[in-house]
């Protein structure tokens, strides 16, 4: 049992600075975890408590069943791979992987066919013998795996492994990660500011903000129902747009005004709000070219049409406010162009404007 | 432009060659006059090239070694040169990882100690330092090295600590997640790595402590144990006499161990000071 359960966990520094005031998080076993946030945001802290690299001023941390606050990094059973990818300069790719294993005085034999083993999963069977600075990027990156790998550990830890790839190796690392998790069928945790990587690997995605959790879900929840407006905000590329609006009463429900735009919502949630302003939040995907019989139309100047090859990314302004859509590569747009546009009122959010909770979607 | 910068070039090259000549010279006077006869080392005749008349083979050189306790000598230098070094490279690596991983007000002044201590005078302490020497009974050559430690301890601190901070913290981390306890990452990880500042300074302090004539001079028992250097002082004999031949030729038996320690590590020696240097 691998499941990782921080209760109460608190990170002050010496000098003060509270980075993690409240952590209350439970990882499930053989879960992939994903902690997102901001630079700053405390994710790699929380890490680095797991590890045991960062000591807890305040709470209990437990790995399995196991109160692990005053445990060293060397007796968590856990394993680590670097944003630098720290491997050993003065070792070969080899010595590096089975560096860990000679340690803990595993039998030669038995080391070699691990890290045989793990070679031939990561494709580095060429390379063993070549010292780190001979590697590429990305081979750097295999060994750090690698190095992890051979000692089966009970919780696997990620720092932005990716980071320092190029976009094309990126995205065939973080399918090689995938299937590594689905091969090894160990706890991951892993940590990114980079939304897409968070999206496309972990089971759930811990979303994170001053040290704070945000929300703790799928990514598929995450993207659809976000709790709040920094959680809808940081998850989806282009980001979600937000307006201000105000709530009318409508017949059979309730309007969003927007300029000219009513868009009609029929929530009960936004009772408490008619005559206020609030903060609609509408994914650029879910704003299309006008149809006909569309109610929540708006004529946008567009500022801006990035043509992205299958789509095109508008940027636009309509009452003062800029507002990003994705619509289909083969409309006709320019910047300077008026367009006629429609939101999807089946896929708004609405936040509070003071708390920024959402109201209802 | 170009052409401007080529003919600096050569000016430099013209001037750095006359340069190194200048420090060769004296090295190329010795050798010679260490292969002549002792009658043709004059003031007169001391620039001339050894001629067959003048030429006495390596005469010289088994005088020098067979007189006056030269191997015994040699053996003392060898020792202290060995102990100070070694104490000073594993001591100074060890202070200087401690400074630069854990930071605080007490290891920042720690730092700046070892900094001073580089710009303070040997002669500032030097009489002081004999007297402790002597109540500590480190003035024989086998308990110098600590005195050679806390003298040579401003440099390589300042050197290693220099390097260190170009080491990734997390190569450390790693090693401690892959189970090294402190002392392991120190000996399995973080010296292997340190490997080009080790020589630089091994390289730095040998060729101080090999080439130190005042420090065994004022702390030693001069009748019981000499260094070479201070044996090369006992070749004036009484009344001015100086046998000029065994001196010059146990000079060079002196240089040349020191040379070839440093032309093996000269690869290194430019490598460690310019890693300290540009990322300290």
């Amino acid at each position: 049992m691998a499941n990782i359960s921080f209760r109460h966990v608190e990170k002050t520094y010496d000098n003060g600075v509270t980075v993690v005031p409240d952590l209350n998080l439970e990882i499930e076993d053989k879960e992939f975890i994903v902690l997102v946030g901001p630079s700053g945001c405390g994710k790699s802290t929380t890490l680095r408590m797991i590890a045991g690299l960062e000591d807890v001023t305040g709470g209990e941390l437990y790995i399995g069943d196991r109160l692990v606050n005053n445990v060293p990094p060397k007796d968590r059973d856990i394993a680590m791979v670097f944003q630098s990818y720290a491997l050993y300069p003065h070792m070969t790719v080899y010595k590096n992987m089975a560096f860990a294993l000679e340690l803990r005085k595993v039998p030669k034999d038995e080391i070699d066919k691990k890290v045989r083993e793990a070679a031939r999963i990561l494709e580095l069977e060429p390379y063993l013998d070549r010292k780190p600075k001979a590697l590429s990027g990305g081979q750097r990156q295999r060994v750090a795996l690698g190095r992890a790998m051979v000692r089966d550990p009970k919780v696997f830890l990620l720092d932005e492994p990716l980071s320092n790839l190029d976009a094309k190796l990126r995205t065939e690392m973080r399918s090689q990660i995938s299937q590594l998790h689905k091969r090894l069928q160990t706890t991951f945790v892993y940590v990114t500011h980079d939304q897409t990587e968070a999206m496309t690997m972990g089971d759930r995605i811990v979303v994170m903000k001053d040290g704070i959790i945000q929300q703790v879900d799928t990514p598929q929840n995450l993207y659809n129902s976000p709790c709040n407006m920094f959680v809808a905000g940081f998850i989806g590329s282009p980001q979600m747009n937000f307006v201000t609006v105000k709530v009318e009463k409508a017949a059979d429900g309730y309007d969003l005004v927007y300029g000219k735009c009513h868009i009609p919502v029929k929530n009960e949630a936004l009772a408490p709000y008619v005559g206020k302003e609030v903060v609609m939040g509408i994914r650029p995907e879910d704003i299309y070219v006008e149809e006909e019989g569309d109610v929540a139309v708006l004529d946008a100047k567009v500022t801006l049409a990035e043509m992205m090859g299958s789509e095109i990314y508008l940027y636009f302004t309509y009452e003062g406010q800029n507002l990003i859509a994705r619509i289909p590569s083969d409309v006709n747009v320019q910047a300077d162009d008026t367009i006629r546009l429609t939101v999807d009122e089946e896929k708004v959010h609405v936040f509070d404007k003071e708390t920024e909770k959402i109201i209802c979607q | 432009m170009k052409k401007r910068t080529s003919i600096t070039d050569k000016i430099w090259i013209v001037i750095l060659t006359i340069l190194a000549l200048l420090y060769v010279y004296p090295i190329v006077m010795i050798l010679f006059n260490s292969l002549k006869v002792e009658r043709a080392i004059s003031t007169a005749t001391a620039f001339e090239l050894p001629t067959a008349e003048s030429f006495a083979g390596l005469a010289n050189y088994v005088d020098a070694v067979l007189s006056k306790g030269f191997l015994q000598s040699l053996g003392f230098s060898l020792f202290i040169t060995l102990t100070s070094v070694v104490a000073i490279l594993i001591c100074c690596s060890m202070c200087a990882w401690f400074i630069t991983r854990v930071k605080n007000k007490f290891t920042l002044a720690l730092y700046y100690l070892f900094v001073f201590s580089m710009v303070v005078p040997f002669q500032m302490v030097m009489f002081t330092l004999a007297q402790t020497a002597d109540s500590l009974k480190l003035n024989t050559p086998w308990d110098i090295w600590v005195i050679y430690l806390g003298f040579g301890a401003g440099l390589a601190v300042f050197m290693f600590a220099g390097f260190m901070k170009s080491i990734p913290l997390e190569i450390e981390e790693a090693s401690m997640i892959d189970g090294c306890n402190p002392l392991q990452t120190f000996f399995l990880i973080v010296l292997p790595i340190l490997k080009p500042t080790m020589v630089s300074v091994g390289i730095l302090e040998a060729m101080w402590v090999w080439n130190d004539y005042l420090l065994p001079t004022l702390v030693l028992d001069i009748k019981k144990y000499k260094t070479i250097p201070m044996l090369i002082q006992y070749f004036r004999g009484s009344y001015g006499r100086v046998e000029m031949g065994p001196m010059m030729a146990s000079i060079m038996l002196t240089v040349i161990p020191i040379i070839i320690v440093y032309l093996a590590g000269q690869k290194h020696i430019i490598k460690g000071v310019a890693a300290g240097a540009v990322k300290g």
